[in-house]
This record gives C-alpha cells, sequence and structure tokens, in this order.
C-alpha cells in the first residue's frame, strides 16, 4: 500500500469530493454530450429492466418477499430464452441459405449450437437458487399468481418447436392443444415455429447429403452392410467349429441377438415404420449418415460435423435435466397439488421426462450399432479425396453461390 | 404408447383445429372469463424481453455476438436487484433490533445463503460469455464506448452494502469511483457508504454475543488464563527433554505459536491494525466470532455459526467473482 502513486495524493482526492459533486450535478448534460456515446444503464435498457418486478402479494397488500426471487429467476430464464433463440435461429438460417454447403459455416454453426449447451448448463444450474425458496415460503403468495403458468411462456414453446420437438408426441393436458395457451401474435409465432423448418429437418437434409454415402460413389452403406455380413457369418462358423458346452449355446445365442440386431439396422421398410410411429426421427439416408460420420469421425473433414451430432445430444440430454430438475423442484413445491395452469402439475411434468421430448433420439440410438473398427469399411485418402476438405467448385455445390458471398456471414 | 388415453382422441383434436382458428376473435373473452394475470404480463415480459439493441446494428454493422454480450450482462443486473432485495431485507432486520429475537436468524442466514447461491451461478456465468471470442468481440466493441462496468449502480451498491470500504477501493484514472455517476445515482450510491453497512451491523451483533460478558460467563478472560497456563506447560514440556536438534526446532515452532497466541490478545495491537485497513472487526466483535467458533455446536450457536461460514463464502465467491472477470 505505501507504494501506491495514488496515495500520496489521497488527500487532494478527497478534498476535491464536496466540490466535484456540486457542480457535477449541474454538468450533468454537457458531460456525457462531451463525451458522446452510451453510457452502462442506456446500452442495456436497465430503466425497463430492473423496473419490471411487480410483487402480486404487493399489489393485494400483503407483500410476500420470497416472491421477488420468483420473478428474477422466471425473467432470467426468459431472457436466456431470447439468447438460445437468437443462436438457433442464426444456424437454421445458416443451413436454410445453402443447406451448409460452404462447409466454412460448420465452425461457426458448431460454435453457437456449443454456445447453446453452455446457457442450457447455466439454466440447469439455476435450479439451485430457487431451491432456496421454501415449499412454506411459496405457499404465501402462490395465490396470487393464478392463473398465470409456464404453459404461457411463449418463448420455451418457440425452443422446442424450432429445435423440433413433434407436436403429435407432446403430452396433452387439459385435453387442449398446447398452442391453446396463446392468441393473436403469439398464437401465430407459435404456428409458424412448427412450420418452418426445424432444427432437426435442417439437419436431416444435412446428413443425407454426408459425402461417402452416394452409391455410384464411395457407397459407404452397401460396403457396411456387406462387411457385417461376412464378419458374422465368419463369426458363426467360428463359434460352430467349438465343442459343445454351455457357453458355446451361450455365444451362439449372443450372435443370434446380434444377427437379429443388424438385420434390422439395414431394413429400410422397418425403419420407414418406426418413422411413422415415431420412434425414430431422422430419415433413413440420414440414418446412413450420422453413423458414417461417426465411423470417420477422425478424418479431416468429419471432425468438425462429429462435434456437431456431439453437441445436439448435448442439448437433448440438458433438455431432460432441465425438466428434470423442474419436475423435483415443483414436486418439493406443491406436492401433488394441481398447476396453476391447470394441468395436473407434477404429474404432467413427469411425464414430459421421456424420449418423445428428446429430438435428436436417433443420434443416441447410434450406439446401438457399434461395431468393432475391423468391420467398418476400409478409406484409402489416395482414392477416396473427400475425406479432407470439399473442393468449392466440384458438382455438388451450386456453383452461383460459392466461396465469394460465403464470406459474407451476416446474413442473419 | 397405445395405453394413451388421449390417443385415441387425437383426432378429435385436429377436427378442432379449424375452429381454432375462429379463436383468434375469442382474443379478448379467454382472459377476462379467466380472471387474474398471465405469464408474459406478471413478469412484464414485453419490457425484458425487447431491452435488447444492438449497438453495431444501429450503426449498420449488426455484429451476432453482441446479442449475447448484452443478454449476459442484463442477466447479472438482474441478479444483482435479487442480490440487493436479499441484504437490505436482513439489514434491516438487524437495523431495526429484531436480529435480537433469535428466532429471526433462521430467515437472515436462509437468506445470506440464498446471496451465496447467486453468487455461485454468476460466477458460472462467465462460461457462457466465454463462448465468445476475442475475435468476435473486437468486431462490435467499437461501438460500446464509453459504456463500462464502472457505470454499474447496482455493482457499487452491493459492494457498499456488504461493508467494502471506500478508502481500500483501489483508485483509477484518478477519480473517485462514485464520479462515474450523476444526480440520483449519485445520492444513492453516497446513501449506500453511509448507511450502516452488513459488515458494521454483523460486528455489532458479534459484540453482544452471549458469553462474553465480563461479570458472566467471560469467555476471553478465561481463554487468556487457559492458553496462558497451557503454553507454560508446553514450555516446561519441551525445556525438560533432552538436548537434539529436534527440541531446537520445536522450541522455534513453540515461539512462534506463542507469538501468534499472545498477540491474540493485545487489544492495542488490534486497533493499530484496524486504523491500517488489516482488520475491519472491532475487538469486541472479534471475541464473538471466536466463541462461535470454539462452541459452535451448541444450539444456541449452530445457526449463528452458519451465518459466519456463509459471511465467508460471499467473500470467497465475490474474490472468484472479480478473477473471473478479470
Amino acid at each position: 500500500m505505501s507504494g501506491c502513486p495514488f496515495l500520496a495524493k489521497k488527500h487532494q482526492l478527497f478534498t476535491s469530493k464536496h466540490l466535484t459533486d456540486e457542480d457535477d450535478d449541474a454538468q450533468k448534460g454537457i458531460n456525457r454530450a462531451s463525451k458522446g456515446g452510451i453510457v452502462y444503464g442506456d446500452y442495456l435498457e436497465l430503466n425497463k429492466v430492473l423496473d419490471a418486478q411487480v410483487l402480486q402479494s404487493e399489489l393485494k397488500g400483503n407483500k410476500i418477499h420470497d416472491e421477488h426471487l420468483f420473478i428474477i429467476t422466471h425473467q432470467a430464464y426468459e431472457l436466456w430464452f431470447k439468447q438460445i433463440l437468437w443462436e438457433l435461429d442464426s444456424v437454421r438460417e445458416l443451413f436454410i441459405n445453402d443447406g451448409m454447403r460452404d462447409e466454412r459455416n460448420m465452425l461457426k454453426v458448431v460454435s453457437r449450437i456449443h454456445r447453446i449447451t453452455m446457457i442450457f448448463r447455466l439454466l440447469v444450474d439455476q435450479f439451485a437458487v430457487l431451491e432456496t425458496m421454501t415449499a412454506m415460503d411459496f405457499y404465501d403468495f402462490r395465490e396470487y399468481l393464478t392463473p398465470a403458468s409456464g404453459f404461457q411462456s411463449l418463448q420455451f414453446r418457440l425452443l422446442e418447436n424450432k429445435i423440433g420437438v413433434v407436436d403429435s408426441l407432446r403430452v396433452p393436458y387439459n385435453r387442449r392443444h398446447y398452442r391453446d395457451n396463446f392468441q393473436g401474435l403469439d398464437s401465430k409465432a407459435i404456428l409458424k415455429s412448427e412450420q418452418e423448418p426445424t432444427l432437426l429437418k435442417l439437419v436431416e437434409q444435412w446428413l443425407e447429403r454426408t459425402p461417402g454415402l452416394e452409391t455410384d460413389g464411395f457407397d459407404f452403406w452397401g460396403k457396411f452392410e456387406a462387411n457385417v455380413d461376412q464378419a458374422l457369418k465368419c463369426e458363426k462358423q467360428k463359434i460352430e467349429k467349438m465343442p459343445e458346452s454351455e457357453t458355446k449355446q451361450e455365444m451362439l445365442e449372443d450372435l443370434s441377438k446380434q444377427t437379429e440386431l443388424f438385420t434390422s439396422l439395414f431394413d429400410s421398410k422397418r425403419h420407414e415404420h418406426l418413422l411413422s410411429k415415431g420412434d425414430r426421427r431422422l430419415s433413413f439416408k440420414a440414418l446412413q449418415g450420422a453413423l458414417m460420420i461417426n465411423f470417420y469421425r477422425e478424418e479431416p473433414r468429419f471432425q468438425v460435423p462429429f462435434q456437431l451430432l456431439t453437441s445436439l445430444m448435448e442439448i437433448d440430454t440438458l433438455m431432460t435435466k432441465w425438466r428434470y430438475n423442474h419436475v423435483c423442484m415443483v414436486h418439493r413445491m406443491i406436492g401433488s397439488k394441481a398447476g396453476t395452469g391447470g394441468s395436473s402439475g407434477y404429474h404432467y411434468l413427469r411425464s414430459t421426462v421421456s424420449d418423445r421430448y428428446k429430438v435428436f433420439v436417433d443420434l443416441f440410438n447410434l450406439a446401438t450399432y457399434l461395431v468393432p473398427r475391423s468391420w467398418i469399411p476400409k478409406l484409402n485418402p489416395n482414392i477416396h479425396k473427400f475425406l479432407y476438405t470439399a473442393e468449392c467448385y466440384d458438382s455438388s455445390y451450386s456453383s452461383s453461390s460459392s466461396c465469394s458471398s460465403c464470406s459474407s456471414e451476416d446474413s442473419e | 404408447m397405445s395405453g394413451c388415453p388421449y390417443f385415441a382422441k387425437r383426432d378429435i383434436r385436429h377436427q378442432q383445429k379449424d375452429e381454432e382458428e375462429r379463436d383468434d376473435s375469442q382474443d379478448g373473452t379467454n382472459k377476462a372469463s379467466k380472471g387474474g394475470i398471465i405469464y408474459g404480463d406478471y413478469l412484464q415480459l414485453d419490457k425484458v424481453v425487447t431491452a435488447q439493441v444492438l449497438q453495431s446494428e444501429l450503426k449498420g454493422n449488426k455484429i451476432h455476438d453482441e446479442h449475447l454480450f448484452i443478454v449476459t450482462h442484463q442477466a447479472y443486473e438482474l441478479w444483482f436487484k435479487q442480490i440487493l432485495w436479499e441484504l437490505d431485507s436482513v439489514r434491516e432486520i438487524f437495523i431495526s433490533g429484531h436480529v435480537r429475537d433469535e428466532r429471526n436468524m433462521l430467515k437472515v442466514n436462509t437468506r445470506i445463503h440464498r446471496i451465496v447461491m447467486i453468487f455461485r451461478l454468476l460466477v458460472d456465468q462467465f462460461n457462457v460469455l466465454e463462448t465468445m471470442t476475442a475475435l468476435d468481440f473486437f468486431d462490435f466493441r467499437e461501438y460500446l464506448t464509453p459504456a463500462s462496468g464502472f457505470q454499474s449502480l447496482q455493482f457499487r451498491l452491493l459492494e457498499n452494502k456488504i461493508g467494502v470500504p471506500d478508502n481500500l477501493r483501489v483508485p483509477y484514472n484518478r477519480r473517485h469511483y462514485r464520479d462515474n455517476f450523476r444526480g440520483q445515482d449519485s445520492e444513492l450510491l453516497f446513501e449506500s457508504e453511509q448507511e450502516p453497512s452488513l459488515i458494521q451491523l454483523v460486528e455489532q451483533w458479534l459484540a453482544r454475543t452471549p458469553g462474553l460478558e465480563e461479570n458472566g460467563f467471560n469467555f476471553w478472560g478465561k481463554l487468556e488464563v487457559n492458553i496462558t497456563k497451557a503454553l507454560k506447560m508446553e514450555k516446561e514440556k519441551l525445556e525438560r527433554k533432552p538436548e537434539s536438534e529436534d527440541k531446537d526446532e520445536h522450541m522455534a515452532e513453540f515461539h512462534k505459536q506463542r507469538d501468534v497466541l499472545t498477540s491474540l490478545f493485545d487489544e492495542k495491537r488490534h486497533d493499530h491494525l484496524v486504523s491500517k485497513g488489516e482488520r475491519r472487526l472491532s475487538y469486541k466483535a472479534l471475541k464473538g466470532a471466536l466463541m462461535i467458533y470454539f462452541y459452535r455446536e451448541e444450539p444456541r450457536f449452530q445457526v449463528p455459526f452458519q451465518l459466519l461460514t456463509s459471511l465467508m463464502d460471499i467473500d470467497t465467491l465475490m474474490t472468484k467473482w472479480r478473477y473471473n472477470h478479470v
């Protein structure tokens, strides 16, 4: 502290205190004008943001302290929902523009999807703050909230839809469509978000174009099926040569199960059937693309796409954790009582923690079909040039909107 | 899925969809018939969710990442407001004297702990902004001048109300930190320096810790006697040992310990350290704190002990916050 150059001037600092205070008030306008530019509070429109906390309990003449925390927590959630939508829409836009044919945009896409996962991580942790409120304290002001309910959160629904939650798979409640909670412009916005290309749809189309799938090219799927067929045959022969024993029987049974599994993988009719039931969400071709990216993730061209698939699953995982945290907290706060939105509260929420709401469930299920490395079709970089970067001007790209327009990234 | 009771009715819902389109005209009816407030109005989302205006966009060069920058800071300011809400309510409990009713300790402790939980979230929140690269920030930073975190009123109020002393602040630009503010903001800030801060209120409370009374339990007097006696015995034990290198080391350590403990009972030394700013609590308050530490398992001291722990957590987290910021 003794070395501090300002300390010596400490007296000056403080004696001038009174002068500056009086003069400064008069100089209010001048200072800002002479500086030009915007100050912190105005930049962030804090006059709006920090003036939006009105306690219903206080309005009704019975101010409950903890209601402020309830309000702030939800407002923070909505701010972050807006940010997620900002990132999500920009990514969808990049896909919609050129189907991600300019692969230089992949870094941006992956960064923004990853950012969304970082935000979701924060939102999952945020429950711990609201959980410092006890059920008893919540009870004291809950009556003043009806009929407000999270069911009326426009941004949350937009988020679900734009990622790709399927309407027909939603859990109904009160025998009403979830969109019935909204009117006018809000309702229109939600309808739009159901109809416009979702992240799931856009990723599906992108996956279908994974280099290496072309049947007249590398023909990954054809080669893969042949390899798996042969490998399973070999396995069977090997086991059958063994002397009879219980182990041998077990091994034969396991092999039989495995064979069945892979037969179903290559069965496109079965896939279509599961698609119609809602058990699968991606097209058969897209699934092939995803499996290819997984197997060849270390090839330069697939490294970032692989990161994208990982981040997409991360979004699903975190949304599930969010839903689960929400369920646990609600259970603690209201037990088995009905929600302010009229639903069964805890029971409804619990039913949403399921694969119905998992958008990229197919990516998770790919792990079912992992195989030993030796079964994967071999690649030869000298022959299979597509493993490195795409050539901008080859026939698989629309030549008009190629590299030069790619650099103008502010098309969002 | 086949067992789902609503599944069968799915077609009916879709038939009703046509009727939904006619619902738009029923806009007003629905809300009025329900009565009461809906989510978006309750949270004044029309204010909160429309407060994001990108300077880069205004200046004709919209930079994507500026939105994240804005939302992050707004989230921080929302939570600062919440911390101030909790902090002021706790200070009020102390100021009004209600803290003397020990039934209020649970509330005080819960709210201070809540502040700790919020700070934890705020420290983690840096991870989100860190997804922005320096290159992306560079693209819009020029549009922000002269806005700066130095102008965050709530942050300063927070610091002052917890108890950051003005004269220990690091000056910058040879200006007082309050010079960044004008008018009402400046007055509010000045008030927050004048009114009792959390540390001052806790100090007064600690000084009243039961058991300190000299004509009562006289904790301090007894402690000094015990320590003096125990040190004397330690010394005698050590001196009886045969000469050795170990013994010399042990004697040196013993002297160190003795000096530390002896200084504890030197009130003049304490006051000197307070004037230098190296200690903040009064001598009596320090005694109270030590008493609560030693007897923390006594029912009456359990929650007070938790409070002291939470107060330290606040300091730790604010330090982490500052470090992350840096």
